[in-house]
């Protein structure tokens, strides 16, 4: 009797208020923080709409070379942001390199998140011989220099393309990843209810995917934005040094080495900026975005 | 005496842990008996290892630091040996296991509904609806109001009255043979500590199973239990039915522990209590009795050399020879000195 009563109480309480979870405290905290709200319209803005353009573009026509378009003034012979020294559309470029940088940078974060997770969740849970290789392993090629590696690779490849790219990338940027998700699945996994779940005879790959990954989601969400910032800038970086994508493939980085001419950059603004503000605006919109992902995670820090 | 079929038989089993290279044992040479329909109480002190016993059953035990050597006998079978494959086919099926803390023991982000249902996947073949229907079932089995409701909320969304029969109805899903409830009551107020013991007795007599009962509180052991176990540093140190135990204690670690309890009839100026410390495990003697050094007062040839376990009526066994001279008095006077 006295049962029921308190729980009448309940439900009307809880009718009252909530706290709030999930997937409401980062909307709480997004429309507290305004850069982050600004940032998250601008990115989802530039994504979207320079995958859904990029398609209408015609590859051929666009790299193909025309002597008298040689560097037209935005808004000369039909070009909106004018055109560089091959006379090829500042704009077609800009719209292809930027969904090239961003289908880039989103299957470097799929893969390295989902390898880094399952090698980091496996190292926490079972800890011992398996935890020792895969911590020497990443130890190993942390310590490689990555970037020659890298370059080494895109000469030597016979056919390179953009999923050689990613793979080769990949191979490389899962390391820290799965350190950091180990460390919290060792501590996730020491808990009792993992003990709990092990009483009901639960197999060992139940418990870690579907026990104890949801309760790292929070560090995972965090991870994956901020890694996916970084990931942006990478395509854009190693096609500015040469050794990106080919040539014939329209890219952020080429643009932004075009300043590398010093008359270009003194005169030729329309060239080199577009590109470069491109990359600064999206990165620097993740970021925001991934800071306010990571306060919204920790309730210390909640401006919400 | 009732003759009844042992569930579990556990014979001469020693856990150790390893620390800076050594193996110390934190079970040292336990023997006993787990029967049909009664409920066996193991009382002791914080770190003389009934929850490493318990964990030492169903194999919860850290890998790689721990070794486990004796025999925990099941259906015939000795579960040390088993790997994690086989007693996962136990584990739960048969045994079911009741945390302490429920908070924690309960995954945060997964509905009650969903963990009742983990154990049933694993070990039956019921459709996903039979399987919410069981759930809902076992909610209401173990006094949940509103089980619909229930099953659908996240563990913080209850007290901690209604997290541990959610336990319960965890460990019970599978209607297992032997409950191993690891201080059931302890993170919880007296009002509630009640009704889960009258709980899990309810359910012990409906199906006929044996439940294990790690507890540190004698009056909970005074209420459910059938036979106690007392336990001392690693070893059981006395067994005997429930009502032997309290009205004929016979080692001195029991008849301490029953001495301790507060009671407000008896005029004491102080709470009476046992001298010393259980020893660390690394500082644990060797050979001798391991209750020796806390009743400095009693001769050297009381003790046993090779304590072992001697049967002064049925069902009553008692460690060590060194009950026979104990008596309280003794102590007291010596007490005096010392102040």
């Amino acid at each position: 009797m006295e049962q029921q009563f308190n729980n009448d109480q309940l439900t009307e309480h809880e009718l009252e208020s909530t706290p709030a979870t999930g997937f409401r405290v980062i909307w709480r905290e997004f429309k507290k923080d305004k850069i982050a709200m600004g940032s998250l319209i601008i990115v989802a803005f530039i994504i979207l709409g320079s995958i859904i353009w990029a398609p209408f573009i015609d590859k051929e026509a666009l790299m193909k070379i025309s002597l008298l378009d040689e560097f037209a003034k935005p808004g000369e012979n039909g070009f909106i942001l004018g055109a560089d020294q091959g006379g090829s559309d500042i704009l077609g470029q800009l719209i292809i390199g930027a969904r090239n940088s961003i289908v880039i940078a989103i299957a470097i974060t799929v893969i390295t998140g989902i390898l880094g997770v399952a090698v980091g969740i496996i190292c926490g849970y079972y800890g011992g011989i398996i935890d020792n290789f895969f911590m020497r392993l990443i130890d190993f090629i942390i310590t490689l220099p990555s970037t020659m590696i890298i370059i080494v690779f895109v000469t030597i490849i016979p056919k390179y393309d953009v999923w050689s790219f990613i793979l080769i990338m990949s191979a490389f940027m899962w390391v820290s990843t799965a350190r950091l998700v180990r460390s919290k699945a060792l501590s996730e996994s020491r808990r009792d209810y993992v003990s709990a779940s092990k009483t009901m005879g639960t197999s060992d790959f139940a418990i870690m995917f579907k026990g104890i990954m949801p309760n790292l989601s929070s560090l995972l969400i965090v991870e994956l934005t901020l890694n996916f910032a970084g990931n942006v800038g990478i395509e854009t970086g190693l096609t500015f040094l040469g050794f990106g994508l080919p040539d014939t493939t329209p890219s952020l980085g080429t643009l932004v080495s075009f300043a590398n001419n010093q008359t270009v950059i003194a005169e030729k603004w329309w060239v080199w900026l577009p590109a470069s503000l491109l990359i600064l605006v999206l990165m620097l919109g993740i970021n925001y975005i991934g800071q306010a992902l990571r306060r919204s995670a920790d309730a210390k820090q909640r401006l919400g | 005496m009732t003759l009844s079929k042992p569930l579990l038989e556990i014979n001469h089993l020693f856990t150790s842990f390893r620390i800076k290279d050594t193996y110390y044992d934190a079970i040292h040479d336990v023997n006993l008996t787990l029967n049909e329909n009664e409920v066996l109480a193991i009382v002791g002190e914080s770190g003389c290892g009934k929850s490493t016993l318990a964990t030492s059953i169903v194999g919860l035990h850290p890998p790689g630091n721990t070794t486990v050597i004796g025999e925990i006998l099941y259906k015939g079978e000795n579960l040390v040996n088993y790997s994690e494959d086989k007693l996962n086919k136990i584990r739960g099926n048969d045994i079911g296991f009741i945390f302490q803390d429920p908070l924690s023991a309960l995954n945060p982000l997964m509905r009650i509904g969903d963990q009742i249902e983990e154990g049933l996947v694993f070990h039956t073949k019921m459709t996903d609806q039979e399987r919410k229907a069981r759930a809902l079932e076992l909610l209401d089995q173990v006094g949940i109001v509103n089980p619909e409701r229930v099953a659908r909320q996240f563990p913080h969304q209850l007290s901690g009255g209604m997290r541990q029969r959610v336990m319960i109805a965890i460990a019970i899903a599978c209607k297992p043979r032997i409950m191993i409830a690891d201080e059931p009551t302890t993170a919880l107020d007296v009002t509630i500590q009640a009704q889960i013991l009258d709980l899990l007795i309810e359910l012990q007599q409906e199906t006929n199973a044996g439940i294990m009962l790690i507890t540190h509180d004698l009056g909970v052991v005074a209420e459910v239990a059938t036979r106690v176990a007392v336990m001392y540093a690693g070893q059981v140190i006395e067994v005997a039915p429930v009502e032997e135990l309290f009205r004929n204690p016979k080692h001195p670690y029991t008849r301490s522990l029953l001495n301790s309890i507060p009671q407000t009839e008896r005029d004491h100026d102080r709470l009476q209590v046992i001298q010393g410390m259980v020893p660390t495990l690394t500082k644990m003697p060797k050979s001798g009795c391991r209750f020796a050094p806390r009743i400095p007062w009693v001769s050297e040839n009381a003790h046993e050399v090779e304590p072992q376990m001697h049967e002064i009526s049925p069902g009553h066994l008692v460690r060590c020879t060194c009950w026979q001279t104990f008596n309280f008095e003794e102590q007291e006077t010596k007490e005096g000195v010392v102040q």
